[in-house]
This record gives structure tokens, C-alpha cells and sequence, in this order.
């Protein structure tokens, strides 16, 4: 066999990369697919929701011809893959502009807010489990599993409330949750849209502060909800290796406290790594709510007014490029995975 | 002493209990309970604090807080035991199915489990509520398809085990026919995890009802929700009025404690009898 042959001798890299990348292409069909039927189920006929109800039915036959749905469903689908191949998801009647536009200018709102999320979660998760294990019995140990337990059944956007009362309303430490910087202040220009970066690049010190400033509260919401996941995760895992043997090895070498534990670390990274990359697409969703509270101004703000204003195009869209992102944050995943754990074979 | 009891009297398992008794009381007497109706607004009672009359004070619409509470417990509930139920009653038996005839059809409905559980709940959620309106029965839905591709993957596990089990070729030789081995030998032995699974989905259920109707794609007001009077009070947090959103996200967090300390103790006993068994 010439090509199984040939594909043995690949870089492991490389077969995982063409494994993954072979997978996206279908999997975004079935997004695409799910997006378009999602919409396509609403009940009641678009052009007479469109037009409203007075319409003549010669006004909403020609319509409906010119919306495409005198045409049968599949031959629909295929006009809609079309456009969003070509990048258009279609106008929101509400912003009057493209929705593809809507999107792109709240997206690194968003990014900026999940990925600093993300990275404390995962840090603190971590932190609070390695202790934990390594102070087995203690009573930060019995502390850090009743926080592991407890955080899963608080919810986020009543954490985000308690937080605002407490550190703002009653303390006055944190800045007001009204949006990503301070109105009164000149956002730095556009490079990458993070605004912390942003100006660091411009090195405008008091836009990054407020910047930064703003990004507190939510950005400590999600990681007080989300780390006990971590938290317990990690702790179940780390805990396993922390008893295998060759730890008690290094131990007996007389391995210095601080390089076993960063041993043990590196062979429970598997595991962290899928459940980091779970909780990265969870928050996208989740930080609807935090979003909402602290008046981001991102993608989760914008898919709850679309929902409000029973704008389907913009949700539709919403919906795509959310689970497009989450697709790919998987695929990223899937490919760390393997690369950092040797033992599995491709 | 304690000989045999002392696995059940466990700290964790009693709070679960307690916790879950205060919410039954709750749901079964909720007339008797609650001093003012949940549902009837009184603008010149508007935003008062804690006091005598209204116990955990007023909201906006001079609607008292703790009538509302007590009421939601209906709902939420409601809306949690119907969705698990649902979900057990589709996707147990998908479950054992496509763990007992592995094959094109199976693989494909796992597929498209995987491919559902691969869009972001909460978006999916939001958006389904939004298509199939808002109300109860649509919250339903959506929790339902995040639990049945849950429940039919877990059974699913433990079915492919079993079916290798001799007791399985036995029950074959005896002249069973498949619809017996699946359903009354392979069922009953395949429910431990899935009764665990049960309670923390419940918990999970009321999570994300209350997450949706926090920002008004799951329950209208004036029905009593959790999440929806936290959110009514959102705005008001900002100034300094605690109250209206405080004491239904507490209602939240230990109705969703009590499952999830029930789970955790269910998984407990399945673990120790299943170290017993294996010490037979």
C-alpha cells in the first residue's frame, strides 16, 4: 500500500494537522446546515412578517421571489451557503448594516473578555488544585474542594451583581460596569481591537488603565464561576499522578519539592488542556449574561438584543460564527492534545 | 455505634435532603405559604425593604419577594423534572439501542450527538427559545436537547460493556429475544451512572432556565422565576437595592446545591456497592 506507506513517513505534526483540518470541512457544513434550518423553522412567512400585515398578496408573491423562497428548500440552502461563503450573512433590518460588519466590530469585545477570562480561570483553577493536592488534608485542601463543589451551582450573572453592589455601589473599588473604557476617554486606534492592547501600543497609559480597569469585574465573575470546574478537574487528575510512583522516585533522589511538582504538572496536561478548551467555547455562550450586565458591547450583547428584536438574520449569524469559533477552538485543542501527549498514536 | 448506618448519615447527604424537603414543602403548599399572591402588582408597595410584612422585601412592581420565591419553586422545578424526565424517556432508550446494535445507523446517531453537543448551549438555547417562543414548554425543549444526546451517551457506555458480559450469552441461549436482553437484562444493570447523571442534570436544568430568563428568552414576567427576578432587580443592584436580586440567586444556588449534593452521595453509593461486588 504506496499511500498508507507514504503517510507513515509524514512528520506526526503534520498527519495531525490533515486529520483535523479534514474534519472542519464537514463539520461546518452541519453548522451551516443547522444555522440555515434553525431559521428556516420559524413559523409564519417572512415577507409577510417583513412587509407587515396590510400587504397586498401580488406585493408579498413578488417578494417571496425576491427573498428566494418561491425556490425549494435545498435549492435555498445552496444560495445561502453560497453567500456565506462569500462572506455574506445578510443585512440586519435593525443596524441597517451588513451583519457580517455587526459582527466583526463586536467580536474583539468579546475575545478580549473570554481570553483574559479564560486564562485566570485556568491559572487559578490550577493553582487552587496543585495546593490542594500537594497540602493533602490541610485545611485550604478542605476549603479548595468545597469551593470546587459549591461554584457549579452559582450562577454567573448573580456573582456579576454581587460583585458590582459590593466592590462598586458599597466599596467604590471598582470602576462603574458601564462598557469596556471610560466614555469620557479617547479609545486608542484600532490595531488588533483588544482595547488593553491597543493602547498599549499607543502607549496611552490612562486608556489602558481604564481599559484594564473595566475588565476586572467581569473578567473575576467568570473565574470565580468557572475555576471550581478547573479546580476539580485538575485536582482528580494531578492528585493520581502526585501517588505514582515515579514521584516517589524523584522524592527518594531528593528532587527539589518545586521540579516534581512541575513533573507531575507536565503529565496532567492532557486533560487540562480539553477541559481548558471546553470552557473557553462555554464562555462564549456564558458571556452572554456577563456581557449583558456590564454593557460590553460584544457578540453576546448583540445576539440578546437580536433576540429581543426578533432580528433572525443577525442571530442566524450569531449562531454561525459562534459555532464556527467554537469548532475551531476544539480542532486547536484536539491538535495540543496530541502533541503533548506522545503516547497517542496517529 | 453506627455500624451500617454511618454511609447514610453523612453531613452531605442530610443537607441534600433538607434542602430538597424545604423545596418540596415549598411547591406542595405554596398557597398556605406565601403571604401575597406571586403574581399581583402593587405600585405603591414598590422597592421596599426587608421588613415585618414582606419578609425579603418588594421589587419594582411592588410584587413581594418572598410570595414570589416560594411560587418560582413550582416553576423552576417544574420545568427541571420535566425536561430530565423527558430526556430519560428518549434518550435511554436511543441509549440502549445504539449500544446493542453497533452499526451505520448507530454511528451516525452519535454523530449527530456529538455534532448538537458541539454548539454552544447557551447560544442554541436563546436562539431555539426565541424561534419556538417564549414559553415554559420551549425551555423544555431546549434543555432536552442538551440532556437526551447526554443520557443516550452514557447508557450507550455502559451497554456496550454489558453486552459482552456472559449473563448476556446466557440470557441468548435461554432463547431471550433482543427486545428482553436489551430492556430486561442489559436495562436495569446500565442505570447506576444514569441515576447519578439525573440529579446534577436537574440542577443544570435550573441553572440555565434561570440563565435564559435573565435575559428574556425563557420565562415572561409576571410568571415567578428565579432567574427572572434576579434579573428584574439587576438594574437596581447599581444603586444599592440589594434585595430584589439577592434572595432569589440564594433560592438558585441551593436548590441547585441540593441536587448536586444528592448526586454527589448517589455516586458515592454506586462506587462502594461496586467495590463491594468487586470484592466478592
Amino acid at each position: 500500500m504506496p499511500i498508507r506507506e507514504f503517510w507513515r513517513r509524514q512528520p506526526r505534526l503534520l498527519r495531525i494537522l490533515a486529520v483535523r483540518l479534514a474534519l472542519i470541512v464537514p463539520q461546518m457544513f452541519g453548522v451551516t446546515l443547522v444555522a440555515f434550518l434553525l431559521i428556516r423553522l420559524l413559523p409564519g412567512d417572512p415577507a409577510r412578517l417583513i412587509l407587515g400585515n396590510f400587504a397586498t398578496d401580488e406585493s408579498i408573491a413578488l417578494y417571496r421571489q425576491k427573498l428566494g423562497l418561491d425556490k425549494d428548500v435545498w435549492t435555498q440552502f445552496a444560495i445561502y451557503l453560497d453567500n456565506v461563503l462569500h462572506g455574506d450573512l445578510g443585512t440586519s433590518p435593525f443596524t441597517s448594516k451588513p451583519i457580517i460588519e455587526d459582527l466583526a466590530d463586536r467580536a474583539p469585545a468579546t475575545l478580549e473578555l473570554i481570553l483574559y477570562a479564560v486564562i485566570f480561570t485556568v491559572g487559578l483553577g490550577i493553582l487552587i488544585a496543585v495546593v490542594s493536592v500537594v497540602r493533602r488534608g490541610s485545611a485550604f485542601d478542605w476549603g479548595a474542594r468545597a469551593y470546587g463543589f459549591a461554584a457549579g451551582a452559582i450562577p454567573d450573572f448573580w456573582v456579576a451583581l454581587l460583585l458590582v453592589f459590593f466592590l462598586y455601589t458599597v466599596l467604590g473599588w471598582a470602576p462603574a460596569p458601564f462598557g469596556r473604557m471610560d466614555l469620557m476617554l479617547a479609545p486608542p486606534p484600532r490595531i488588533t481591537g483588544f482595547l488593553t492592547i491597543d493602547a498599549l501600543f499607543a502607549g496611552d497609559w490612562e486608556a489602558f488603565r481604564s481599559a484594564a480597569g473595566r475588565l476586572i469585574l467581569p473578567v473575576a465573575t467568570i473565574t470565580i464561576v468557572n475555576a471550581g470546574a478547573v479546580t476539580k478537574m485538575t485536582h482528580s487528575v494531578f492528585s493520581e499522578i502526585w501517588d505514582a510512583p515515579f514521584v516517589a522516585h524523584m522524592r527518594a533522589c531528593g528532587v527539589p519539592e518545586r521540579q516534581i511538582i512541575r513533573a507531575a504538572l507536565r503529565n496532567s496536561l492532557p486533560p487540562i488542556i480539553s477541559v481548558s478548551s471546553f470552557i473557553l467555547g462555554f464562555l462564549l455562550g456564558a458571556a452572554v449574561l456577563v456581557e449583558t450586565i456590564f454593557s460590553w458591547g460584544g457578540l453576546g450583547q448583540y445576539a440578546v438584543q437580536a433576540v429581543i428584536n426578533s432580528d433572525y438574520a443577525a442571530l442566524q449569524g450569531f449562531v454561525l460564527v459562534a459555532s464556527a469559533f467554537i469548532l475551531i477552538v476544539y480542532s486547536i485543542a484536539d491538535i495540543l492534545y496530541e502533541i503533548v501527549d506522545p503516547r497517542i498514536r496517529t | 455505634m453506627a455500624r451500617r448506618s454511618s454511609s447514610l448519615l453523612r453531613p452531605g447527604l442530610l443537607i441534600g435532603l433538607a434542602l430538597l424537603a424545604v423545596q418540596f414543602v415549598a411547591i406542595v403548599f405554596a398557597p398556605w405559604i406565601a403571604p401575597f399572591s406571586p403574581i399581583e402588582a402593587n405600585p405603591l408597595d414598590s422597592l421596599q425593604p426587608p421588613n415585618l410584612v414582606h419578609w425579603l422585601g418588594t421589587d419594582e412592581l411592588g410584587m413581594d419577594i418572598f410570595s414570589r420565591i416560594v411560587f418560582a419553586t413550582r416553576v423552576n422545578l417544574l420545568i427541571g423534572f420535566a425536561a430530565v424526565a423527558l430526556s430519560l424517556a428518549i434518550g435511554v432508550p436511543v441509549g440502549v439501542l445504539v449500544g446493542y446494535y453497533r452499526g451505520l445507523g448507530g454511528a451516525l446517531v452519535m454523530r449527530f450527538f456529538d455534532f448538537i453537543q458541539s454548539f454552544p448551549v447557551f447560544v442554541l438555547g436563546m436562539a431555539l427559545v426565541a424561534v419556538l417562543g417564549q414559553e415554559i414548554w420551549s425551555v423544555v425543549i431546549v434543555l432536552c436537547m442538551l440532556f437526551v444526546p447526554m443520557f443516550a451517551r452514557i447508557v450507550r457506555a455502559e451497554v456496550l460493556s454489558l453486552r459482552e458480559r456472559p449473563f448476556i450469552a446466557a440470557a441468548r441461549c435461554s432463547g431471550a429475544n433482543d427486545f428482553a436482553i436489551m430492556f430486561r437484562h442489559i436495562l436495569p444493570n446500565a442505570m447506576t451512572p444514569v441515576i447519578v447523571q439525573v440529579s446534577v442534570s436537574i440542577g443544570m436544568a435550573i441553572l440555565l432556565t434561570a440563565g435564559l430568563s435573565f435575559i428574556g428568552a425563557g420565562v415572561r414576567l409576571p410568571s415567578p422565576e428565579w432567574g427572572l427576578m434576579v434579573s428584574s432587580g439587576a438594574q437596581q443592584m447599581i444603586l444599592g437595592i440589594w434585595w430584589v436580586a439577592l434572595f432569589p440567586g440564594l433560592a438558585i444556588v441551593f436548590s441547585v446545591l441540593s441536587f448536586a449534593l444528592l448526586s454527589d452521595e448517589a455516586q458515592r453509593l454506586a462506587d462502594t456497592a461496586r467495590r463491594k461486588e468487586g470484592a466478592r
